[in-house]
Order: C-alpha cells, then structure tokens, then sequence
C-alpha cells in the first residue's frame, strides 16, 4: 500500500507544478486543503533533486576513467623505451673527448665544449675569474665576433659557469654544425681578450652581483658559502666585488692556460650530427691548448653551521636546510635522488595542490604554511648537499620548520613502499623529460662524462633506480640524516624561524 | 543480522520506529525545521565539507528555515498552523552528499594520505 501511494506521487509529480497533489501525511487527511507543496515547487527542492541523480551517478563511474587513474602506484617495465641511440665517444690523442648522440629524425643539433673547470678551481685571490672569462670569451676573437656569426647563422650561443664545469654550446642548424666548432674552438683558443672589453664587462657584472641580492640564488650561494666554509666550494661564482675589480688579462689567460685543457674538455654534441666528421674536425682545431691533465684540487670540507640575515621589509622568507651529501660516483647518489623526489616540490600554482604524493608537500598544502617548497641534492666531485629549500610568510616559521625535519628524519625511520615506487617512476620519468631537445642531451652528455667518465645507458640507470627499496632508503637516510650536522641559511624576516640547535635535535627520533 | 535491525529501524515495518518518525515529524513541523537542518557543521567537519559543496540555494533555504526557527524559539511561539501544515520535516537535501564525502574520506585515509581537514580542540 505504500507502494503504490509512492508510485502515483512519482507519476503526478511529473505533472506541472500548479496542480497540488494529495501527500499522505501523518496527520488525518479530512480537512486539507493546504497541502505541503510537491518537491517540485520551490527551486531548492528541485535543485536537491537534480543533485541527488547527479549523485548517484557518481555510484557508477565508467571504466574508462578508472583504467590509468589508480592511485596505487606501480611498478611497470619500461623495456621498449631503453633502446635509445647510442652515444659514440672518441679520445683524440690530445685527450680532449668527443661524443655525440645522432637522431636521425632531428634537424637542428647542439655542439659545446664541456670543460671540468669552475669556481671550484680557483684560489681566495683569483676568485671571480672562471665566471669573468666565461663572459669575456663571448666577446670575440682576434678574426671575427662569434656570436655575430652564430646568430647570421639562425642559432645561439650560450654558456654557463658553475661551481665545478663550465659550458659554452651553441644550437643550430644541422648544415651549421661544423662551422659551429669552428667557431666554439676559435673562441677558446684565440680569444682577444682586451682591456677595454675587460672594464666594461667588470661594470655589467658589478651590477649584476648588486642585483642578485634578492633572488631565489642569493640562499643558494650563502648556503654553499657556509657549508663549505674555508673550502673552494664555498666561493661564490661571480667572486668577491674586491677580486672582480682587479681582475685583469694576465688572470683571464692563466686561467685559460691551466684549466681549459684538453684532458678536462669534452665536445659533445647531439642532434643532426655525424660522429666522425666532428672527430676530424676537432683534431684539426683544438691544437693550442695545453694538455696537462693534473687538475688542483684542495678538498673541500662541510662545516655545520648556519647564515641568517635578517631583513624585515621583504614581504617573505626564505631558508634552505642543508644535510651533506655524497659524490655523484657514490651509488648511494641513486637513492638520493629517490629521496629528493619521495620529498617533492610543492608551489601554489602546482595542479596536484592538496592530493600530492608527498607527505611533507600535503602537510605542506593542507595547512598552507608555506608558499613554495622544493627538495634538492646537489653533487660534487667528492662531497655533495641535499636538502629543503622553502619559500614562507613569516608567521608559519615554526610549524614549516618541523613539517620538512619532521619528514626527512622520517625517511630514517618509516618508508612505505608504496611512497618508493612513487618516487622511483617520477624520477625515471623526470629524467627521460628533462632530456627532450638537442640542448638537454647535449648537456647531458657532457656533464655525464665529465662526473662519471663515460654515458651511463638508460637501462643501467632505470635498473640502480629500481634496485632502491625501502631498507635502502633507510640505510641511506640513517648514513647521511641521522644525528648529522647540518647547515642553514636564511633570508627576510626570520625571526621566527628556529635556532640551530631546535634543527638539529630533529635529526633524530627517540624512537625506533 | 544487519537485516533485522533495518526492519526494526524501518517505519514502513515497525509500530516504533514509525511512532518516532510522527513525534519527530510533529516537533520538527513546530519550528518549521527539515530533519536535515538539525545535522551541525561545527560538530562534524565532514558536514561543513558537504554543506560547501552544497549549491547556494540550498544552503540559503536552510539558513532561512534556522533563522526562522530561532525566531520562533526566541518569541516563544510555534509556527502559524496553515504553514505547519505545509512543512516536509523529511525531505532530504544533505544525506546524499554527506556520504560521498564521508566516502572520499575514508578513501583518503585507506590510501595512507594526511586529511584534508581535521577537528582542532579549541
């Protein structure tokens, strides 16, 4: 019987909304005729309606959308992907390395010369020189302007120096590639370096070192500055303003003669290119560097200690906590790498916002305590840093503070699997995305031989990434986070950020 | 076993359940209040998550209903009879929503992430 009186209020409730319709109520139904409205009267009764078979849909949803939306990471085999062009390398007999990688499909390709010197190398008197002559050398030689000549040509030319390489490449045209190291070799070896040039480029980089005061790098140099304090890594790149200012030719061409030499140099180039055309054609122009291979270096030290610099009319605060690290040849560098990406980066723009992998960027989003955050693990040659840089308003210091050593030490201590594989595909992934263009290949390839002495192939590396399991990451975490120093540095208003020994009392847990 | 309580919570089958559902109906219809408006967002954050994502009119209709049940309360009165005899104490908007977000939270937590939103002790 209640059927029935359900199935007639669902047939006349398809009926316009002007004609009342008999409800059974509770109450005795003689003297109606105030009825209570059907649920088609008032818009938020239809409204609820409407929401209610929208909801119901959601019971059912359609298998399309389930098919690689999982949240549960997995582990997947990437065996169709590992094959990718071979990278060629030959050692003229001079030892400067030429390596290319060729895809055939490509019509532009990037050339540089990838040298093993940087602000490392240099002492307390020379320091600024590396970065000074990597500006100098784009101002010509003695027959011709080279970056003219590239750009005539339809490319570009650019160069980086960091603390431990410096690059110069150019990315052109497939037919440009020879006269391109033409040009790269010209560059180092015939460069015109004159005193004019020389005062004005000192203005430009004065200028510039004033203007760097307040950028995301200014944390980055003061952390390298104390961590490795008293030691070549802690020497900032441009130099002290006292050294750019008496910087002169004779530097620049020492310089050149003890660093830029050809043991210490790699030509690597990827793209539209051909292995042996460049081969002959670097024998026949890198001849007048020297060939001494002996590269100084003092080793450099990691001093636990912290740089706060207090500035309270900047708007944020930026910090970045520092553990050190290892080498990049340490196979431990792997599993430093997992835990870089275990750790994440969060922004406000990021689309995964709250429903990140993270713990630390969901503790992070969740109760917006910061305005950006970003893992990082830095290698050197023999020592390394990895840490958490955050960007924050100034009043979540401290809460922002306990989230990120609240989840390094954690990596000591509880690693779910499922945390690892995440980490492990985003960072297989995030490699293989990095290297998509002739420039990031080429870069690649330099910098790999470099730090490693030859090209590892993707399939070793997805494999050492894959050998990395939960005990891994905890013995790792335990080498290099448990009950370690660590080094801070601060910028902005940080008055609330706590003091070192509050950092490093949370290195470790009491707990097991 | 889950079965017989439903038939003895069930108004259509019990003489209890459906003596409470008239007693309900008959306080509920004296304020002109819907069952729905008595669920309290401070109390549950999982009910303010839903009344979040409730549309406006809606959750506008159901402020109204409280304002005017307070009214009454404060004056001491119930509502005038032709009016209560238009009321709907049973007519769901929230029960709906609520479990899809009760549903979502479990999910959450089950895949070992942080909730979104957690009760803070005053």
């Amino acid at each position: 019987m209640a059927n029935k009186q359900l199935l007639s209020l669902a047939r006349r409730s398809h009926k316009p909304p002007s004609s009342f319709t008999v409800v059974r109520s509770s109450s005795s139904a003689a003297e109606e005729f105030i009825k209570p409205p059907p649920p088609t009267a008032m818009i938020y009764d239809r409204i609820a309606h409407s929401l209610k078979s929208k909801l119901q849909k959601l019971e059912k949803p359609d298998i399309r959308f389930l098919k690689y939306g999982s949240p549960h990471p997995t582990q997947s085999s990437h065996t169709h992907i590992l094959s990718l062009p071979e990278t060629k390398i030959t050692t003229l007999p001079n030892g400067l390395r030429v390596a290319t990688e060729s895809t055939s499909n490509s019509r532009t390709a990037t050339v540089g010369l990838w040298i093993d010197a940087g602000s490392r190398f240099e002492s307390d008197e020379t320091n600024g020189t590396a970065h000074f002559l990597e500006r100098m050398i784009f101002k010509g030689t003695e027959k011709r302007r080279s970056e003219e000549e590239i750009e005539n040509m339809g490319g570009h030319l650019n160069g980086y120096t960091c603390r431990e390489e410096t690059a110069y490449y150019a990315k052109v045209m497939g037919n440009g590639v020879l006269k391109a190291v033409d040009i790269l070799a010209d560059m180092l070896q015939n460069s015109k370096l004159e005193e004019g040039c020389i005062s004005r480029e000192r203005d430009a980089i004065l200028r510039e070192v004033q203007a760097g005061e307040h950028t995301e790098e200014a944390v980055f140099d003061h952390l390298h500055s104390t961590a490795f304090q008293y030691s070549p890594l802690g020497r900032s790149i441009h130099g002290a303003v006292a050294n750019i200012k008496t910087i002169s030719t004779e530097h620049l061409h020492h310089y050149i003669h003890t660093h830029y030499t050809t043991p210490r140099m790699v030509l690597a180039a990827s793209g539209a290119v051909k292995h042996d055309q460049i081969v002959e054609k670097a024998n026949k122009l890198f001849t007048k560097l020297s060939s001494d291979s002996t590269t100084a270096k003092e080793p450099a030290t990691f001093t636990g200690s912290e740089v706060r610099i207090i500035n309270d009319y900047v708007p944020l605060a930026k910090f970045a906590i520092a553990f050190e690290a290892t080498s990049s040849t340490d196979p431990d560098s792997i599993a430093l790498m997992v835990m870089r990406e275990m750790l994440g980066s969060w922004n406000k723009n990021a689309g995964g916002g709250k429903h990140m992998g993270s713990e630390l960027a969901q503790r992070v989003s969740i109760n917006g305590i910061a305005e950006s955050m970003m893992a990082f693990s830095t290698n050197y040659k023999d020592t390394g840093l990895f840490g958490v840089y955050a960007v924050a308003k100034p009043d979540c210091l401290g809460d922002l503070s306990f989230a990120i050593m609240s989840a390094i030490t954690k990596l000591a201590y509880r690693v779910s699997e499922d945390d690892v594989i995440r980490a492990r595909n985003q960072l297989k992934s995030s490699l293989m995305l990095h290297t998509d263009g002739t420039s990031p290949v080429a870069e690649d390839i330099g910098r790999q031989l470099l730090t490693y002495g030859r090209r590892i192939p993707i399939a070793e590396l997805f494999a050492r990434i894959d050998a990395v399991d939960p005990s891994t990451i905890k013995r790792v975490a335990n080498r290099y986070f448990y009950d370690r120093d660590i080094a801070i540095s601060a910028i902005g208003p940080i008055k609330e950020l706590p003091d070192y020994n509050w950092f490093r009392r949370r290195t470790y847990w009491n707990r097991y | 076993m889950s079965s017989i309580l439903q038939s003895l919570l069930d108004p259509k089958k019990s003489w209890l359940a459906s003596l409470h559902m008239k007693t309900l109906t008959n306080r509920l219809r004296n304020y002109g209040l819907r069952y729905d408006d008595l669920y309290d967002p401070y109390y549950d954050l999982d009910i303010k998550e839903a009344l979040n994502r409730l549309p406006r009119e809606i959750v506008d209709a159901r402020n109204q209903r409280l304002k005017r049940a307070i009214d009454l309360s404060m004056k001491h009165e119930y509502l005038p009879e032709d009016l209560q005899k238009m009321q709907t104490p049973f007519r769901s908007y929230l029960q709906d929503m609520l479990a899809l977000v009760k549903r979502e939270r479990e999910e959450r937590e089950a895949l070992g992430a942080l909730p979104l939103y957690q009760r803070t002790i005053p």
